[in-house]
């Protein structure tokens, strides 16, 4: 993994973070539902963090293994990733004692696409642009 | 002295009918009891306990339940699943929105007490023995109960699972 990678997804995870918190705070406001018990702010950086490097991981096998087409296989790949995770928030059972459980996937189903957004959003600071 | 019979026996009147007045223990639900029910699927639990308890355990005769559960308030931890419960298919929580159990009777058993009555379950009345212990203020109780015998979605009785066990924990203050 090459520095340039690392650091594309370590800072596309933090943008990717506070975008969950700021999310976060505007659902908790809108809904006064807590669900800080199952999703904390060590849980939204690490996820976060983890999507977002795991992503460079990919990209980076990805531009050995397809070459030129690297970047659009890389690109589908990723976004298909993330629609399909969203069966996670609304399949999972939460601890009986959170309340308005049918809340949750309000939340935590459009936070399976900022990794994804953030990702893209930055890669050009990170690619060097074909001339 | 005929003047003192009436008076006399008004007296007595008033006095026995206080004794009439006596009878069991009256508790009441303290808000950390809990309602669970667990199978292969679903598990959950549910909230909404009300009722009157009467029981004194030097008299049975005089002790009786009548409580009743809501059943929009189940929580399986899955937004989606509750849905499904409370819908038409499952509980059908609008037509049948309470659980009730009502007792005609409490005796003692080798484990502890059970009470004898009627549960109302998604419309079916049925008669049910609910066993019960009651030791430092809470009542418990455990018991398996079959929604197919309530009527509970009868088209689909391989869907999940059909016995489910309930484990009832209702901590009581002096009504």
């Amino acid at each position: 993994m090459s520095r340039k990678n690392f650091y594309h997804g370590a800072i596309a995870g933090i943008l990717s973070a506070l975008a969950c918190f700021v999310y976060n705070k505007i659902y908790l406001f809108a809904t006064e539902v807590d669900f800080s018990k199952v999703m904390n702010a060590g849980a939204i950086i690490g996820a976060n963090l983890l999507a977002c490097i795991i992503a460079s991981i990919g990209f980076g096998l990805f531009s050995k293994w397809f070459k030129s087409k690297a970047e659009i296989i890389f690109n589908f790949s990723f976004a298909i990733l993330s629609f399909a995770s969203v069966i996670i928030p609304i399949s999972i059972s939460l601890p009986l004692n959170i309340k308005n459980p049918e809340l949750f996937p309000g939340l935590a189903v459009p936070m399976h696409f900022f990794p994804v957004l953030s990702w893209l959003t930055t890669m050009p600071l990170f690619r060097e642009t074909k001339k | 002295m005929k003047k003192f019979i009436y008076p006399a026996m008004a007296a007595l009147l008033i006095v026995g009918s206080a004794f009439t007045f006596i009878k069991s223990q009256d508790w009441k639900i303290s808000d950390d009891y809990s309602i669970k029910f667990t199978s292969e699927d679903p598990s959950g639990i549910f909230q909404g306990l009300k009722g009157t308890i009467s029981f004194d355990d030097k008299d049975l005769a005089a002790s009786k339940f009548d409580v009743t559960i809501d059943v929009s308030t189940i929580n399986t931890g899955n937004g989606m699943k509750n849905t499904h419960a409370k819908s038409e298919k499952w509980l059908d929580a609008t037509k049948y929105p309470t659980i009730h159990f009502v007792s005609s009777g409490v005796a003692v058993t080798a484990s502890g007490y059970e009470a004898k009555g009627i549960l109302e379950f998604h419309g079916v009345k049925k008669d049910f023995t609910m066993p019960f212990t009651f030791q430092n203020n809470v009542f418990k109780s455990s018991f398996d109960i079959n929604r197919l015998d309530f009527n509970v979605n009868t088209a689909e009785p391989a869907h999940g699972a059909s016995v489910l066990k309930v484990d009832i924990s209702v901590p009581v203050t002096k009504g």
